[in-house]
């Protein structure tokens, strides 16, 4: 057992976990932060995305004991109140979304994308970008579609 | 019923989901995110052997072990008096094929206990469970139960397991045999075919593949000692339907249990049938005391999730001198798994055989065997997309063997307008559709007048270009019953129903039909769904039946809410119930200017508590429709082959799609999205290959099986086309199953276009970079001095 | 996964004595390979030494000509370096196709190279650059490194410290990958430094990553893909599985190889 001390969604938390869990799991189960999924063993699906200092990890790689002294934000954390966060309205809006179970993850991973990557984003920079991201329902042609929307809203085109 | 258009103001309209918002903040309810106080977990020890003869489950070992409490066999199980799952496999509506075991008798369908007593017959197969204070001790607790198994001669393969000699997985049968029906005017077949000018043939082998909804299957089970009653978490396709099946296998009153399955993260037909897992975790409540709980990991989901198609089907078409389809003849054969779970996909396809072609003669013997491997079961189209394959790839290969052109030999032959109702030869009654107007549509969609410059234009990047095409009927059937609750509240409409959706946003269009029905704005209508305890009846959702089930059942139900709200309103206004007008909404007293509506009617009840409205201003209806619909459409691709890697790329995609009236276009058009990349993945990239020499599944993870991918679609040209059935109040028919309907066919039509300069045929999905190339070394490889 | 005891050592010498006193101890760099395995419960250790705090085993150096780089360097912090960009273009397109964002957002250099998976890409860039792989007891060179399927020459408890680039005047990495795991089916790492060719095959090899002596000297004769037509790698040497046989992936190499030479200093992804 450890003491970890780390801010989650903006909130500082102290919990004593076990060296073995990992930071998914201890989302989930220790703060009922239920939002991150887990749907794979192998570190493929990217159901379990959330933000560790800024950049997108799969939390069911990582131990919660690696997490100590980081700021975590995951799903929830992500709108403002009842505002929500472009990505997720634009989810919305272009019906990027089916189930839902792998949305929370997508939505991490998209924000991240946006976020982070240093040129214009185009349709295929986002297939290839958002690779470790599996959806089964959709097709994924609604989710380039709503993550293409949010990144024009937030990254307005700069004309030199 | 029928339905006035000119009071849709929320019906056919793209409206945003009234589910995305707690499911895009994280606050979705899926089974896992349930935990009860106490709760245990359980683990199940699992079969390594295909088939295995189970000498004695030794739980010594574990229960030794820190935080273990129980060790349960199928021995506990059955001395328990636990029952069998009661999965009904054979589809029973008026309208589905009705298969028989081979002398015409009861099928025979292989018990499903939660836990065998006998033998393990596949790999996989849960033998034992350990339950512990936590996951991982339950884990750990499994890996140290001690199995005496004897190992067994096995068989895995779809033909050979009906084969003389074949080990046999039941006792009491002579054979792997459970079905052996046939169909259609065999005599009159064969005289179609000695007269054919031509006689086109092919066997197709549609292989096992998964379902692999995102959310691992997981269970939380309770029990209330004071109360006798189990509560189940878990997702479903139907919770009505785990209740009663759940409450048979632990031999209570349906009332006893009560499932509860809200979000659910995907479902394609792999939770249709319940899991052995969902009555152990509810067995083990009551006998330890305790909540417990279990979740699989991804790779016990694709060991053990129900998988899909697996059929072998041999296709003959006789055809006239001038291409003209006389006759068919298909022999289908099923491979349900070591038992039976679900005859829907050989059912469905059985009545399909003949697609979307005017053939006036055909003849079917349809067949299921068991096998030693995870029992199959409805996937994403069950039983569609296997003979659309067989019925457009032979079409395909007529057009190659009679020099036509595969349009050309298509429009011939396609069922038309004029020609519906259409009663095709196995004796299903297509309902309505313009097959030959989709295509006219598709063509155009997909630009086929460039394709020629397209194909050129690969050629000189090295590429070679292939055009899939393949027309396709499906038929949308599904238990023919469903209930509804309206409930009118001061704030708002409750709709109560027992369809169960995955993702298909029930809880937006029902809705948008409801608001309409009513005259009520889309805003204040909630539908509630998924808690049995609420959700007293209804038929869950599969078979693309519940916007069709749901919107005629809503429907009547809103035509009786009517005339009660008539009558309150009569009451409350002291006239006479003819005198109460209804238009949109508003309810008007004749010859006064006293107008009211839904909700001021649900406030005025309120307040004066008139007995003869117990409860308030409600309804519940039940209807039962049995009548199919046939969705039907047609679909184009574009794919480049990488003569020197076999690599594929899929650089266009169009579909028509005519799922009869179109609720919701945005939701619509998703499920034909997500319904493609099903279909696609399957030709392309995903299989559940089980090794005969081992009987061992090969693709156990990720890591595996090919999933479609951000980056190995495009996107997606999709038209929608309405023609209203004219068997259901809205003139539904069903948008889930048109996208992977045609899909494994067009695809592997554009497979074989893009090398038919090599002369190469009968490609296998999923058709990997590795077979393409394979088969690119054995053909004649001059044609290929242009591309490279 | 089975219980385990984490640690973050300050310094090496710390690092170092925790392993000596553990039972069944294992080095945590990036931990995409090594937690899923633990997860699976198809590996246990009792002890995880997480290496990312140790200094000396971060960041970019440039050494007359050499790039060294941290052994705890994230495959993302590789793709983007401008450093790496100016000097070994090929090798951060490289850092940059490994797994997903996600991953290369933890997965080490250090971490891959020492579990030399038989389809992992770093491993062909180390042996196609010829680096040298520096630890806290000694120097080693590529081809000394990766001695099999998931071995390298490292012993128990030593610490890959850097990896030390020789910097070429061009190399190109080309690479088709595995439909469902996303790795690579063949991956093949291409240099020229000092009219020396280097080839190395990721992928493919059945026992592991390896170079190809005939594409060498064939491309110091002639650096074109027309040079390599008449090449070929014996399939004896290949590994076979769903992804493809050994003469697929013999040919796979060609392939790859004439494409790698085609798009100097890129690393070009198939399927």
């Amino acid at each position: 057992m450890t003491n970890i001390v780390l801010t989650v969604n903006g909130t500082q938390v102290l919990r004593e976990v076990e060296d073995n869990i990992f930071l998914a799991y201890f989302l989930r189960e220790q703060l009922g932060l239920t939002g991150t999924h887990v749907g794979c063993d192998t570190s493929q699906c990217g159901c379990c995305v959330v933000h560790v200092n800024g950049t997108s990890v799969k939390s069911c790689t990582m131990l919660a004991v690696q997490a100590n002294s980081a700021d975590v934000t995951t799903i929830e954390g992500l709108a403002k109140g009842d505002v929500l966060h472009p990505v997720q309205r634009a989810f919305k809006e272009h019906h990027g979304l089916q189930c839902g179970f792998c949305t929370p993850g997508m939505i991490m991973a998209a924000v991240d994308l946006i976020n982070t990557y240093p040129k214009p984003l185009t349709a295929e920079i986002v297939r290839d970008e958002m690779e470790g991201n599996l959806c089964r329902c959709t097709g994924y042609h609604n989710i380039v579609k709503a993550i293409l929307a949010a990144a024009d809203e937030m990254r307005p085109v700069v004309t030199a | 019923m029928k339905i006035s258009e000119r009071a849709f103001r929320a019906v056919g309209k793209p409206l945003a989901r009234n589910e995305d918002l707690r499911l895009i903040t994280g606050k979705g309810r899926f089974t896992d995110d349930f935990n009860l106080p106490g709760q245990l977990w359980a683990a199940m020890v699992r079969s390594p052997y295909p088939h295995a003869r189970i000498r004695n489950v030794d739980g010594r070992v574990a229960l030794q072990l820190p935080k273990v409490l129980a060790v349960y066999s199928g021995a506990d199980c059955e001395a328990d008096g636990l029952k069998e799952i009661n999965h009904n496999p054979v589809p029973s509506t008026k309208y589905d094929l009705k298969l028989t075991g081979k002398d015409g008798g009861a099928v025979f369908i292989g018990k499903h206990t939660l836990l065998p007593t006998d033998r393990a017959r596949y790999v996989g197969e849960a033998v034992a469970m350990v339950v512990a204070e936590t996951r991982e001790a339950a884990l750990t607790g499994a890996e140290n139960v001690m199995v005496g198994y004897e190992e067994l001669p096995f068989v895995v393969g779809t033909v050979e397991a009906t084969q003389p000699g074949a080990p046999i997985l039941w006792d009491s049968q002579t054979d792997n045999i459970l079905v052996d029906s046939s169909f259609g005017d065999a005599a009159a077949t064969a005289t179609a075919f000695a007269k054919a000018a031509h006689i086109v043939s092919d066997v197709f082998h549609i292989g096992r593949v998964t379902g692999v909804p995102l959310e691992p299957r997981a269970a939380l089970g309770d029990y209330n000692s004071e109360t006798g009653r189990y509560t189940l978490y878990a997702g479903s396709g139907g919770a009505v339907r785990q209740k009663h099946e759940l409450a048979h296998v632990l031999g209570v009153e349906p009332k006893d249990v009560r499932v509860l399955s809200f979000d659910v993260g995907g479902n394609f037909g792999t939770r249709n049938r319940a899991y052995v897992e969902f009555g152990l975790v509810m067995w083990a409540a009551r006998k330890l005391g305790r909540p417990v709980k279990f979740r699989a990991d991804r790779s016990e989901c694709f060991l053990t999730d129900y998988q899909g198609r697996d059929l072998v089907t041999e296709v003959s078409l006789a055809i006239d001198e001038s291409g003209k389809f006389l006759a068919m003849r298909a022999s289908n054969l099923s491979n349900v798994g070591a038992r039976c779970v679900s005859l829907s996909p050989l059912s469905k396809g059985s009545g399909l055989i003949t697609g979307s072609y005017n053939i006036p003669l055909a003849t079917l013997r349809s067949r299921a065997v068991f096998s030693n491997t995870m029992p199959t079961q409805a996937y994403r189209s069950s039983g569609r997309p296997e003979v659309t394959f067989a019925i457009e790839r032979l079409i395909d290969k007529a057009a190659t063997q009679l020099n036509m052109d595969r349009f050309e030999i298509r429009r011939r032959n396609l069922v038309a307008p004029s020609q519906m109702p259409y009663r095709n030869a196995v004796g299903s009654t297509y309902d309505s559709g313009e097959y030959e107007i989709n295509m006219d549509k598709l063509l155009r969609l997909a630009d086929w007048q460039g394709a020629a410059a397209r194909r050129e234009d690969a050629k000189r990047r090295g590429k070679l270009l292939g055009i899939g095409f393949a027309n396709y009927v499906e038929s949308s059937i599904g238990t023919p019953k469903e209930r509804a609750d309206l409930i009118v509240s001061p704030e708002g409409i409750e709709v109560v129903i027992g369809t169960q959706p995955a993702g298909q946003g029930h809880e937006t269009s029902f809705a948008q039909v409801t608001a309409d029905l009513l005259g009520v704005p889309f805003e204040r209508v909630k539908i509630i769904l998924g808690d049995t305890d609420v959700v007293s009846a209804g038929g869950g959702t599969h078979s693309g039946r519940s916007m069709r089930h749901a919107s005629a059942v809503i429907a009547l139900a809103s035509d009786d809410l009517v005339s009660k709200a008539k009558l309150l309103a009569a009451q409350i206004f002291h006239v006479a119930e003819g005198d109460v007008e209804f238009d949109d909404g508003v309810f008007k007293i004749t010859g006064t200017n006293i107008t009211t509506d839904w909700f001021d009617l649900a406030k005025r009840l309120k307040e004066l508590q008139l007995e003869d409205f117990p409860g308030g201003l409600w309804v519940r209806r039940d209807n039962e429709m049995h009548t199919p619909v046939f969705p039907n459409g047609a679909c184009m691709c574009e794919i480049e082959i990488d003569p020197e890697t076999g690599g594929i790329e899929i650089t266009r995609y169009a579909t028509v799609d005519d799922v009869g009236r179109c609720i919701n276009p945005l939701i619509v058009h998703g499920q034909t999205h997500g319904g493609i990349a099903q279909g696609v993945g399957q030709a392309l990239w995903e299989t559940c290959y089980i090794d005969p020499e081992s009987g061992q599944p090969q693709n156990g993870s990720f890591m595996d099986y090919g999933m479609p991918r951000f980056n190995n679609l495009p996107f997606f040209k999709t038209e929608i086309s309405e023609v209203l059935s004219p068997t259901n109040p809205f003139g539904v028919k069903a948008g889930g199953e048109g996208g992977t309907t045609p899909a494994p066919a067009v695809i592997m039509s554009a497979v074989e276009n893009a090398l038919a300069p090599l002369g190469i045929t009968g490609v296998e999905m999923p058709a990997t970079p590795a077979k393409i190339w394979a088969a690119i070394q054995k053909a004649d490889r001059s044609a290929l001095a242009e591309y490279i | 996964m089975y219980p385990t005891k984490y640690h973050t050592p300050k310094t090496l010498s710390e690092a170092q004595k925790i392993f000596a006193a553990a039972a069944s101890p294992a080095y945590l760099s990036g931990g995409h390979t090594l937690l899923p395995a633990m997860k699976l419960r198809l590996a246990a250790h009792s002890d995880l030494i997480d290496l990312s705090a140790i200094p000396e085993m971060h960041g970019f150096t440039q050494k007359a000509d050499r790039l060294s780089i941290g052994a705890m360097t994230r495959h993302h912090d590789v793709a983007n370096s401008a450093l790496v960009a100016k000097l070994i273009p090929a090798l951060a397109g490289c850092a940059g196709s490994i797994g997903d964002r996600h991953v290369r957002h933890r997965g080490t250099i250090g971490g891959s190279v020492a579990n030399n998976d038989p389809a992992a890409d770093y491993p062909a860039a180390l042996l196609g650059l010829g680096a040298i792989i520096v630890t806290d007891k000694r120097q080693l060179v590529a081809d000394e490194f990766f001695t099999g399927l998931y071995q390298t020459a490292l012993q128990p408890g030593e610490i890959l410290l850097q990896v030390e680039f020789p910097i070429p005047q061009i190399a190109a990495y080309a690479k088709f990958r595995s439909l469902a795991s996303r790795y690579s089916v063949v991956g093949v790492f291409i240099s020229q430094n000092n009219k020396k060719v280097r080839v190395a095959v990721t992928g493919a090899g059945a026992g592991g990553v390896f170079r190809v002596q005939s594409f060498e000297a064939a491309l110091e004769k002639d650096f074109s893909p027309s040079a390599l037509v008449t090449c070929s790698v014996d399939p004896a040497y290949l590994m076979a599985d769903a992804s493809g046989s050994s003469e697929y992936r013999a040919n796979l190499i060609n392939v790859m190889a004439r494409r790698a030479v085609e798009n100097p200093g890129k690393t070009s992804c198939y399927n």
